[in-house]
Order: C-alpha cells, then structure tokens, then sequence
C-alpha cells in the first residue's frame, strides 16, 4: 500500500487521522518491543531494575490500547469509513489488542526474573529461554515492519517461521521435563521458566495475528483460521 | 499576387482574379500551419517540412529553442546523479524527512544501518520503521543541538549516533553514525584501567606497609636509610593516590554509580574546606569565604566535599603565601554558582581547554613536585556532570584564575 492511496479523500482531516492511527499503533509497537526486549536482556543478565521498569512501564501499554481504540471508534462512528478504510481500522484495533497482551507476556516474563534470579543452576535453560526470546523479538520487529509497509510476502515468511517457534518452546520443555526429573527440588523454579516461556511462545502467535491482519487489510481476505497451503493458495489465486 | 492583378487586368477580371488569388494564400497559410501543428505533436528535427520564408523561420526556431531546452535538461541530470553518487559514497546514514516526518529520501548507508528499503519505503513515516521509544520522543521534540545514542531498528548489536538538522520548509535531515566500534574500544579502555588500578592497589599498600615498618624500626635508625625511606615512603603513597583516583574515576564513569538523595548544604561545605585547607600549612595563602545562598544541591556530600577539595588546593597550589584565594556560593537566577576564584599565577589560554584532561600539566615539574596526581579536574569535571553542573574556567597569566561550578535548577531545593 503506498501512502499516495491515502490521498484519495476529500476530506485532508480524515487522510490525517487514518495516518494517525497508524502512526500510533506502530508507536505502541515500538514500545511493546523495547518491554520485550527489556525483558529478555533482563533475564540474561539477572538484572532485577531492568526486570523492574518493565512490569512498572506496562501501564504505558496500556494507555496506548485504551487511546488507540477511542480514536479507532471516534472514526468509525463519525467517518463511517468503507472498503480499505474500515480494514485498516479494524486491522488496527485487532493489533493493538495482541500488543497489548504481548506487553502482558513481557511483563509476566520480567516478573519470573525478579522472582528467580539468583539461581545458577539452571544456566542452560535459561539460556535456551533467551535465544527463545531473542527469536520472539526478531518476529515481532519483522511483524510489525510488514505491518507499517503492508507487505504480505514479509508477512507470509513470518506465518512460516511460527513453526520453529512451536518447535524450540517444545525442546525447551522437554529439558524442563528432564531438569524437573533429575532435582525435584528445583520444580517451582522450572515451572515458572516454563510459564514464561510459554508466555513468549505466545508472543510468537500474536504476531502470526498481526500478520494475517496485514493480508486481510491487504488481499480482503480473513485468513485467519486456515492452515498455511491454504493460505498460500489462496493468495497465489486472488 | 502582382500576376493576378495582371492577369485581372488582361482580362477585364481584376477584382475575381485578385479575390482567387487572395484565396489561394490564405489556403496556404492554413495548410501550412495545419502542417506545423500536426509536426509539433511528434517533432522530428531531421523531417522538416518547410525550409523557406517565413514558415521555415518558424521551424528553424522551434528546432533551436528545443536543443537548448534538451541540453540543459542533460546538465541537471549529470548534477543529479553527481549529487546522489557522492550521498551514495557518504560512510554515514542521510536521511530527508518532509514536514510531518515522513521519508523523502535516504542513501545507502541509511538504507543499511535503518533498515530502509530503497524506493518502497519513500513517503513512509520514518517513525513507523524506526519505533523505538527514545527515537520517537527524540524527533518529536528535536534538541538539534543533542546526539541521541540508540540501538538500531531490528540490530541491538549495532549502536548508532543520531542527529537532527532542520533545512528548508519545516524539513529535517537525520544522520546516523554506527558508533558500535567506538563504544567498544571505549568500554575495554575503561574496563583495562579499572582492572589494572585493581591490581595495583594491593602491592602498593604492601609496599607501603613495609616501607613503614622500617621506617619505625629504631635499629635502622642511621642517615644513610633515613632520607632514601622517606623518598620511598612519599613516591608509593602517591601512587597509592594516583591508584586511588583512578578507581574513582572508573567508578563514577560508570553510570551505575548515582546517589542523588543528600540535600548537600554547600554553603556549610564551603566554609568546612576552606576552613580545612587554611590549616594545612603555613605558608597557604588566605581563604576567603563568602555565603551568599542557601540552596541546597541533591546529589552525593562526599562528592561534592571532593570538588570543592580539589578546587581549593588546586587554587593553593597555584598561589604564593601574600596572595588571596576566595570561595563563594551565590545564586544567579533559577542557576547557583559555586565560585574558587584566585588572584595568583593564572593560566595561559592555550592549556584551558585541556585542564581537566587525565594527568594534563600546565607546568609538569611543580605539581609533581607537590604530589598532585593530575586527575583532580577529571575527577571533578565527573562528579559535576553526575550532579548535571558545567564547570567553567576563565582565567590569564598573571590575572589569577576563577573556576565556577554552574548548577541547574534540577538539582537545586531552596
């Protein structure tokens, strides 16, 4: 989509207000991923101030869900938009929604930290829960970077690689299974680790969802529950 | 027309004959410049219809305008591609935003270090690529004088320096620097004097510890040892002191290190030092001291007791015994200003900008001689940027010298 498409309104204000929620649902993005990342560095580190700001910068998240839907309404109502218009509104109010429970998952993680750190026992799974999470970040920049340029071949790749994500979260599960096993006295800690990484494996859905709002806005199609030939097929055809 | 009117005349005809022939040119004309217009829709400079009288004027002029016209587009378009040949070449990141940010163009190293693909991302707005929350509120509220530090978008191993250049109609120019290798190279600085100042501590504190030990021992006691002991004594506590303020520095070099909770009374810290250092010897020069404020600064009381220290003995050291230094603490609007100012040798102008430089020395024999270790102003220079202060320094040879510590309005409580 080029922004010259946008220019077709009569109305400058309403072009600008399009524009607007754009901008501000990529901002929430921006800063749902510097929680995440945030997050994820804390984890590595043991460093419970960074862990700290992330749960305390959550409510900022959610200021922005909270602003982002108001104005997404406001134009709704008054603007009544059709056709591409209302798809790239309610792309947006979708996405705000899954990087708002994106932010949650950051926080969730950086709670594990402070309740955690101190441990050196479980070095490796820590570490497997990083690269998880280092993984997870990349897919959410990429993600929203298809969002701000409506791009669905970016999109496409990032329905494909959720796959790996499942993949690693099961590995990293496994070795929980196995760490639990060997040290029950160890259970409550892992079970937190496995919580959190859970959590960032959800992270990893929701941004296949940020994605399949990209090719719905893009292609009008909802693709939303089909499986991935499915998908590709149908695109290859429309 | 004459041969029509001849014709007219022969036969009796004039005015018919005259009319057909006015006719006839008419006709002529209007072909002719049916001709021209339907040449100007497809102009072909090698097909010239007509090349004589006043149409072939016409067509010859056209031609020319035209070639004019051509050759000065083929200039602009050699200047174009010089120009973004050479924004090709720039090692660093260029990027022009129109007035409401959006990307009008960026050349290749902005295209790498950001991220930005090359055409698609034109008319973008740049913070919809580049979402980091310090860069938003960066361009939102530009300080063009400020460089903002950040990870790159999609990189958290690459650094970049940003900056901000207003031009033209509300338009901004952003550029990127990949600092990535200079943080590095600073980071094992810091870290290798740290670790080295580390290593040094504990033999010299033996050393010391020994040297000490002799000296107090009574059977030693002849004038061969004595003044060799002392010499060794006064050189390894020196170092011990140069050790010292290289731990600090290190110290308050990483950012870790703040403590902003004393409501530090400067006035009392004022008269406390001035009061020490005029005990320290005899032939000190007098200290005046003048308390004209009584705002507190919130910060750390041992660090800023250090700055005045090092100021006053600084001043000391640079004075004789009948001149003065004085010490002052006064307001100057929402800022106050801590003042040591001294009437005695001065500074020459060329060594101001490098006086709070690690071990800089405006006369290397003396100080050494005084035990100084060189990274007083350093240290101070450090602990003022901690407190968000501006040290200033003016001052000539033979005109004494005023060293003013500037506070602002954040730290200060009244």
């Amino acid at each position: 989509m080029k922004t010259s498409d946008l220019k077709h309104h009569y109305s400058q204000q309403f072009n600008s207000e399009l524009e607007g929620i754009r901008s501000r649902v990529l901002s929430m993005g921006g800063l749902v991923e510097s929680q995440l990342g945030t997050a994820i560095s804390a984890l590595n580190q043991g460093e419970i101030d960074s862990a700290e700001s992330v749960v305390a910068n959550d409510c900022e998240v959610n200021a922005c869900d909270v602003d982002i839907d108001e104005r997404c309404t406001t134009i709704l109502a008054l603007r009544q938009p059709t056709a591409s218009d209302l798809r790239l509104v309610l792309a947006v109010i979708k996405t705000t929604a899954d990087l708002e429970r994106i932010g949650d998952e950051a926080k969730r993680v950086a709670r594990m930290v402070i309740r955690v750190v101190g441990d050196t026992h479980d070095e490796s799974l820590v570490g497997q829960i990083v690269h998880l999470g280092e993984q997870v970040q990349q897919m959410l920049h990429r993600a929203l970077d298809a969002f701000a340029r409506m791009d669905i071949q970016a999109a496409i790749n990032i329905v494909d690689e959720d796959i790996d994500i499942d993949r690693e979260y099961e590995s990293v599960v496994r070795q929980s299974m196995a760490r639990m096993m060997e040290d029950p006295s160890s259970i409550p800690k892992v079970l937190d680790m496995i919580w959190a990484a859970r959590g960032l494996e959800r992270i990893g859905d929701r941004c296949c969802n940020i994605s399949k709002y990209v090719i719905y806005f893009v292609k009008g199609k909802d693709i939303r529950h089909t499986s991935l030939e499915q998908i590709k097929k149908e695109l290859d055809a429309g | 027309m004459l041969v029509a009117w001849a014709a007219g005349a022969v036969l009796d005809q004039v005015y018919l004959f005259l009319l057909l022939a006015l006719l006839a040119y008419s006709f002529r004309n209007l072909y002719n410049l049916r001709r021209l217009a339907i040449w100007l829709g497809n102009p072909n400079f090698a097909d010239i219809p007509v090349h004589f009288g006043l149409w072939g004027d016409i067509y010859s002029k056209i031609a020319r305008v035209s070639l004019r016209q051509a050759q000065r587009e083929k200039r602009l378009a050699e200047l174009v591609n010089e120009y973004t040949a050479s924004t090709s070449a720039l090692p660093d990141g260029a990027v022009a935003l129109d007035a409401r940010g959006r990307i009008r163009w960026f050349n290749d190293a902005a295209s790498r270090l950001l991220g930005l693909l090359p055409a698609k991302d034109i008319g973008q707005p740049l913070l919809n690529l580049f979402r980091n929350p310090e860069m938003v509120s960066f361009v939102k509220n530009p300080d063009y004088a400020r460089m903002l530090q950040i990870s790159a978008p999609g990189d958290s191993e690459r650094k970049l320096e940003v900056r901000l250049a207003p031009y033209g109609n509300d338009q901004t120019l952003l550029l990127a620097q990949d600092i990535t290798e200079r943080l590095r190279h600073e980071r094992m600085r810091k870290d290798f004097v740290a670790n080295v100042s580390h290593e040094l501590r504990t033999p010299l504190t033996v050393i010391g510890g020994f040297i000490e030990n002799l000296q107090m021992d009574e059977s030693l006691r002849n004038d061969g040892l004595t003044r060799p002991l002392e010499l060794m004594a006064q050189q390894t506590a020196r170092m011990g002191r140069i050790v010292e303020d290289l731990l600090l520095l290190a110290r308050l070099e990483s950012d870790s290190y703040r403590n902003q909770n004393d409501r530090v009374d400067i006035g009392e810290l004022v008269r406390n030092v001035a009061d020490e250092c005029q005990a320290l010897a005899d032939d000190v020069p007098k200290i005046d001291c003048e308390v004209a404020s009584t705002r507190r600064v919130l910060g750390d009381e041992k660090q800023l007791r250090s700055v005045v220290t090092n100021l006053v003995v600084n001043a000391i050291n640079h004075t004789s015994a009948e001149q003065r230094v004085a010490l002052s603490w006064r307001d100057q609007g929402a800022q106050s200003l801590l003042e040591v100012k001294d009437n005695g040798e001065g500074i020459a102008p060329e060594h101001i900008p490098r006086l709070t430089e690690r071990f800089y020395r405006v006369d290397a024999g003396r100080s050494r001689d005084r035990g100084g270790t060189g990274l007083g102003l350093a240290i101070v220079k450090h602990i003022l940027h901690h407190h968000d202060a501006k040290l200033e320094i003016r001052s000539g040879p033979q005109e004494g010298s005023s060293f003013i510590c500037r506070f602002s309005s954040s730290r200060l409580v009244d």
